[in-house]
C-alpha cells in the first residue's frame, strides 16, 4: 500500500468520524431538548408557585422570584406542619415495621426451604394478586369494628401488610447469600437464636433493607386513597390529602396549592438524587429476578 | 436431635407468623368477607340481605360498569402498544454513549417518582381552558383546537393516557436499560461481521433477547392500568359522565359514595378474577416469545 493511499484512507476515516461525531451531537441535543420538555411540567409547577394571586392563572407570566406569599399561606394554614409530620411518620414507621417483620419471615422461610413454611410463603405471594379495590370496603369495616378507624396505627399496619409479600420475597432471596456457619458459630458460643438474629444476621441484610426502603418509600409518601378513606380528622391528614382538600377548597386561588405541591415533591426528588444508584439497582434486581 | 429440630421449627414458625398474620388480616380476611357480602344486598347499616348471584348478573347489564370496562381496556391497550414501545425507544436512545447520559436519565425518570396527586395538580393547570396548552395553540393559530381538554368528552380519556405515558415512560426505560446492558457486545459484533443492518439487529437480536424484560414491563403496565384510580379520581372524578371512569374508580364510588356495598364487593371480586385471567394470559404469551442464548 502506497503512502498516498494510506493518507487518503485515514482522511476518509477522519471525515467519517467527524460526520458520526456531528450526528451524535445532534442526537444528544435532541434528547436533551426532549428531556427538557418532559421535565417542563415540574418547572411549571415551581414557577406557578411563585406567582402573585392575580397572575396565578396566567400561563405565560414568568414570576420574578420575589413573591413567596403562597408559601407563607401554606405555613399559615394550620395543618401543614402536622400533615408533613404525619406523612413522614407513617412512611418511616411502616417501612421500619416492614423491615422487622419481613426480614424475620424471609430468614425463616429461606432457612427452612420446605414444608409448612414454604406453603405459608406461597400463600403470601399469591395474595398479591388480590387488588386493593377488592379489599377496601371490608378493610374499612374491619377498622370500624376494631375501633381503629381514623388512627395512624391502623394506616401503618395496612401499609406494612401491603408491602410484606414483596419484602419477604427480597429478604428470602438475600438470606441465601449469608453463610449458615455464622449463625451456627454464634449458637456454639452460646448466643440465643433471637439475639443471633438481631445482632448478626439482621445487620448483614442491610442491602436488602435498602432495596425495600428505596422501592417503597415513594409509594407510601404519595398514597392518596388510604388516608382519604381511613383517616379523616384534620389533624391526621397527610400531605396528599391536604393537597386534595386545598385543591377542593381554593378553586380561585391555586397559588398555595402549587406551593404545597412543590413542598411535597422536594423530599422525593432529594431522596431520589441521593439514592439514585441503589434505587435503580433495587428496581432492576427486583424486576429481573422476579 | 429430634428435640432440637422441633425447637428450630417452632422458632422459625414464630418468625414467620407476625408477618403472615398481618398480611392475612389485611388481605385474606377482607377477601373472604367481601366474597360473602358480594352475594348480599347491603348498605353498610342495615343487616345484609342474601340475594344469591343477583349482583354478579347485574354487573353485566350495568352501563356504567360496561363504560368503565371499556375505558380500562383502552388504558391497557394503549399502555401495551404505545407506552411500552416508547419506553423501549427511550431506553435505546439513552443507551448510547452520551456525555450527559446521567442527566438525561434523571430528566426522563423524575416524573415517575412524583406523587400522582401532584401530577394531577400540574396537569389540571396546564390543560385548563385558559391554561398553557390552549394559550400555545391560540398563539400558533390553532384556535379551532382549543377546548376544555379534561372535561370535553372526546379529549378527556386521551389526555389522561398522555399523562400516564409522560409519567411512566422513564420507569419502563430504566428497566429496559438494565436489560440492554445485559446483552453482550459480542452478539452484535458477530451480527455486524455477517453484515446485519441496524434495524435487523434491533428486531433479530435486541428485541428477542429483551423478551424477559418485555414480560416484566408489560406486566407492570398491565396491572398499573387495570388498577388505575388516582389520576381519573383527582383529574376528572370519572367525568364527564362516565367518560374517564375506570373500574377501580367505579368500585370506590359504588362502595363509598353510593354505598351499595354488596354490589361494590361483587364488582371487586369480579375485578380480581379479570385481573388474574388477563395477567395470566399475558405472562403466557410474552414468556413463550422469550429466547435463551
Amino acid at each position: 500500500m502506497s503512502q498516498a493511499e494510506t493518507a487518503g484512507k485515514s482522511g476518509r476515516a477522519r471525515r467519517r468520524a467527524t460526520v458520526r461525531n456531528r450526528v451524535s451531537w445532534l442526537a444528544e441535543g435532541t434528547m436533551l431538548a426532549l428531556g427538557l420538555v418532559v421535565i417542563y411540567p415540574l418547572a411549571h409547577l415551581f414557577l406557578s408557585s411563585l406567582k402573585e394571586p392575580d397572575k396565578v392563572f396566567d400561563p405565560f407570566y414568568i414570576p420574578d422570584f420575589t413573591f413567596w406569599g403562597n408559601y407563607e399561606e401554606v405555613f399559615r394554614a394550620g395543618n401543614f406542619l402536622i400533615s408533613f409530620g404525619n406523612t413522614v411518620f407513617l412512611t418511616t414507621a411502616s417501612i421500619g415495621l416492614v423491615a422487622i417483620l419481613s426480614s424475620m419471615a424471609g430468614h425463616a422461610i429461606s432457612r427452612a426451604g420446605k414444608g409448612l413454611l414454604l406453603w405459608i410463603y406461597f400463600l403470601l405471594l399469591s395474595g398479591m394478586i388480590i387488588p386493593a379495590q377488592t379489599t377496601m370496603i371490608p378493610i374499612f369495616k374491619l377498622a370500624v369494628a376494631f375501633g381503629l378507624i381514623d388512627t395512624r396505627f391502623f394506616m401503618i399496619l395496612m401499609y406494612t401488610a401491603g408491602v410484606i409479600p414483596f419484602a419477604t420475597f427480597i429478604y428470602a432471596g438475600f438470606v441465601k447469600s449469608i453463610p449458615r456457619e455464622l449463625e451456627e458459630a454464634a449458637a456454639i458460643d452460646g448466643c440465643g437464636r433471637w439475639r443471633t438474629y438481631w445482632t448478626i444476621v439482621f445487620p448483614l441484610l442491610m442491602p436488602a433493607t435498602g432495596t425495600i426502603i428505596v422501592t417503597n418509600i415513594f409509594g407510601m409518601w404519595s398514597d392518596l386513597l388510604g388516608p382519604l378513606l381511613y383517616l379523616y380528622s384534620p389533624e391526621k391528614q397527610t400531605l396528599m390529602t391536604l393537597i386534595f382538600s386545598f385543591k377542593q377548597e381554593r378553586t380561585t386561588d391555586w397559588g398555595p396549592v402549587f406551593a404545597l405541591s412543590v413542598i411535597a415533591t422536594i423530599p422525593l426528588i432529594l431522596l431520589f438524587l441521593f439514592v439514585q444508584k441503589q434505587f435503580i439497582r433495587g428496581l432492576t434486581s427486583g424486576a429481573l429476578k422476579g | 436431635m429430634k428435640r432440637l429440630d422441633r425447637g428450630i421449627f417452632v422458632h422459625r414458625l414464630l418468625f414467620v407468623l407476625p408477618a403472615f398474620a398481618l398480611f392475612a388480616i389485611f388481605t385474606y380476611y377482607p377477601f373472604f368477607f367481601g366474597l360473602y357480602y358480594s352475594f348480599t344486598q347491603w348498605d353498610g347499616m342495615a343487616p345484609p340481605v342474601f340475594v344469591g348471584m343477583k349482583n354478579y348478573v347485574d354487573l353485566f347489564q350495568d352501563t356504567a360498569i360496561i363504560e368503565a370496562s371499556k375505558n380500562t381496556l383502552y388504558f391497557v391497550l394503549l399502555n401495551i402498544f404505545i407506552g411500552n414501545p416508547l419506553a423501549l425507544g427511550l431506553a435505546l436512545a439513552l443507551n448510547r454513549r452520551f456525555r450527559t447520559r446521567g442527566l438525561l436519565r434523571t430528566l426522563f425518570y423524575i416524573p415517575s417518582i412524583m406523587s400522582l396527586m401532584v401530577v394531577a395538580v400540574i396537569w389540571s393547570d396546564l390543560l385548563r381552558y385558559d391554561g398553557l396548552l390552549n394559550g400555545f395553540l391560540t398563539s400558533v393559530g390553532y384556535e379551532s383546537w382549543v377546548r376544555d381538554w379534561l372535561f370535553a368528552k372526546e379529549s378527556a380519556l386521551p389526555m389522561i393516557m398522555l399523562i400516564v405515558i409522560w409519567q411512566g415512560s422513564g420507569f419502563g426505560a430504566v428497566i429496559y436499560l438494565a436489560g440492554l446492558q445485559g446483552i453482550s457486545k459480542e452478539v452484535y459484533e458477530a451480527a455486524e461481521i455477517d453484515g446485519a443492518s441496524g434495524l435487523r439487529k434491533l428486531l433479530r437480536i435486541t428485541v428477542p433477547l429483551l423478551m424477559p424484560i418485555v414480560t416484566i414491563n408489560v406486566f407492570v403496565g398491565l396491572v398499573g392500568s387495570l388498577k388505575m384510580f388516582d389520576l381519573p379520581f383527582t383529574l376528572t372524578n370519572g367525568g364527564p359522565g362516565n367518560a374517564t371512569a375506570t373500574i377501580g374508580l367505579l368500585i370506590y364510588k359504588l362502595g363509598f359514595v353510593i354505598k351499595t356495598l354488596g354490589y361494590a364487593n361483587a364488582a371487586g371480586i369480579m375485578f380480581m378474577i379479570v385481573i388474574a385471567i388477563i395477567t395470566f394470559i399475558q405472562v403466557r404469551i410474552t414468556r413463550s416469545k422469550e429466547v435463551e442464548l
